[in-house]
């Protein structure tokens, strides 16, 4: 256990700081042209590697529940409407019912 | 701040708020694992207002109670090595800001409000008040709920623990304008499940991240060839 924790607490703001500020300003030097279209496709890549499995394999394993059903009916709102309120508010609701219909256990 | 910032930055802040009770949960946990691992809820509290990092302060908690300090500060580096790629991301929009706006916009960068503020660019609307209105949206929550840490005793009955992939996929939605990106989606999310079994902390986003990205290049290239 480390014995002066807000020296450890700076010392992990000071390397967090580090990894945020980097990539802003180095994005603001001028980037090759294939650089930049391969930036492009970064957020798609990125936000379906923090969906995927957070979504299949919550503990570590696959897994199929109710939440894989109530998460595909966000998936499916998510197409339909392209809009992040809706999707998270049909994708909770049919969790809610999903879990009502079945007797209230996960 | 000029009044269309302060504008701008209520406009993040409105965005972020169907993510708080997700942001909360995470807090929460965050909070209780904390206490656990021996730390006061006064530090728990002051990890969160300094180092602002979900998963690595996850992950320090997890560590803390057997690790040297050296070793935290270090695997926290490595945890957050793809917020680089996230400013990486981001950053071409904010090329004429002054130092002092790239300073704070960095210091409460999160993946959440990345994803949200990189839409609203995409789409032409994008601006550096909404996105740090963006990242207050959830400095505002995540400090609080850790201290709150021990008074929720199980966040997942209520499926508070599927607003973050929820939200992702409404954000992910926006950026499919052809073949190639649900490509790119597909395959990220299938490597991403892989790293995840294979790599510890969030090197699975780094990796899925570049992976994917270069396929989509590949795929472009592919096309333009043919």
């Amino acid at each position: 256990m480390p014995t002066h924790p807000w020296l450890v607490f700076a010392g992990m703001t000071a390397v967090t700081f580090a990894t945020r500020y980097t990539g802003i300003v180095a994005a603001g030097r001028t980037l090759p042209e294939w650089f930049r279209r391969w930036l492009k496709y970064v957020p798609v890549a990125v936000l379906a590697a923090l969906i995927a499995p957070d979504a299949l394999a919550p503990q570590g394993r696959l897994t199929f529940d109710l939440s894989t059903v109530a998460l595909g009916v966000g998936l499916i709102v998510a197409w339909r409407t392209r809009n992040v309120f809706w999707t998270i508010a049909t994708g909770m609701a049919a969790f809610w019912l999903l879990r009502l219909l079945t007797g209230g256990t996960t | 701040m000029r009044s269309d910032n302060i504008t701008e930055f209520r406009r993040g802040l409105l965005a972020m708020t169907p993510l708080m009770p997700g942001i909360a949960v995470f807090g929460f946990l965050y909070g209780v694992l904390a206490r656990q691992a021996g730390l006061t809820p006064f530090q728990a509290w002051g990890m969160s207002m300094t180092v602002f990092a979900g998963s690595s302060q996850f992950v320090a908690a997890g560590l803390w109670d057997h690790t040297a300090a050296l070793t935290i500060i270090i695997t926290t580096f490595v945890v957050n090595l793809r917020h680089t790629l996230l400013g990486l991301s981001i950053g071409p929009y904010l090329t004429g800001l002054s130092r002092r706006w790239k300073v704070a916009l960095a210091f409460w960068l999160t993946d959440e409000s990345y994803a949200i503020a990189i839409t609203e660019y995409r789409q032409g609307r994008g601006s550096p008040g909404f996105l740090l209105g963006a990242s207050w949206g959830v400095y505002l929550i995540w400090p609080i709920s850790g201290l709150a840490g021990t008074a929720i005793p199980d966040p997942a009955r209520w499926g508070l623990n599927l607003i973050f992939p929820l939200a992702f996929m409404g954000l992910l939605m926006a950026f499919m304008e052809d073949l190639t990106s649900v490509v790119i989606a597909l395959a990220a999310g299938i490597i991403a499940l892989a790293a995840a079994q294979l790599l510890p902390g969030s090197w699975y986003v780094i990796v899925a991240g570049i992976l994917a990205s270069t396929l989509g290049l590949a795929l472009e290239r592919g096309r333009g060839a043919a």
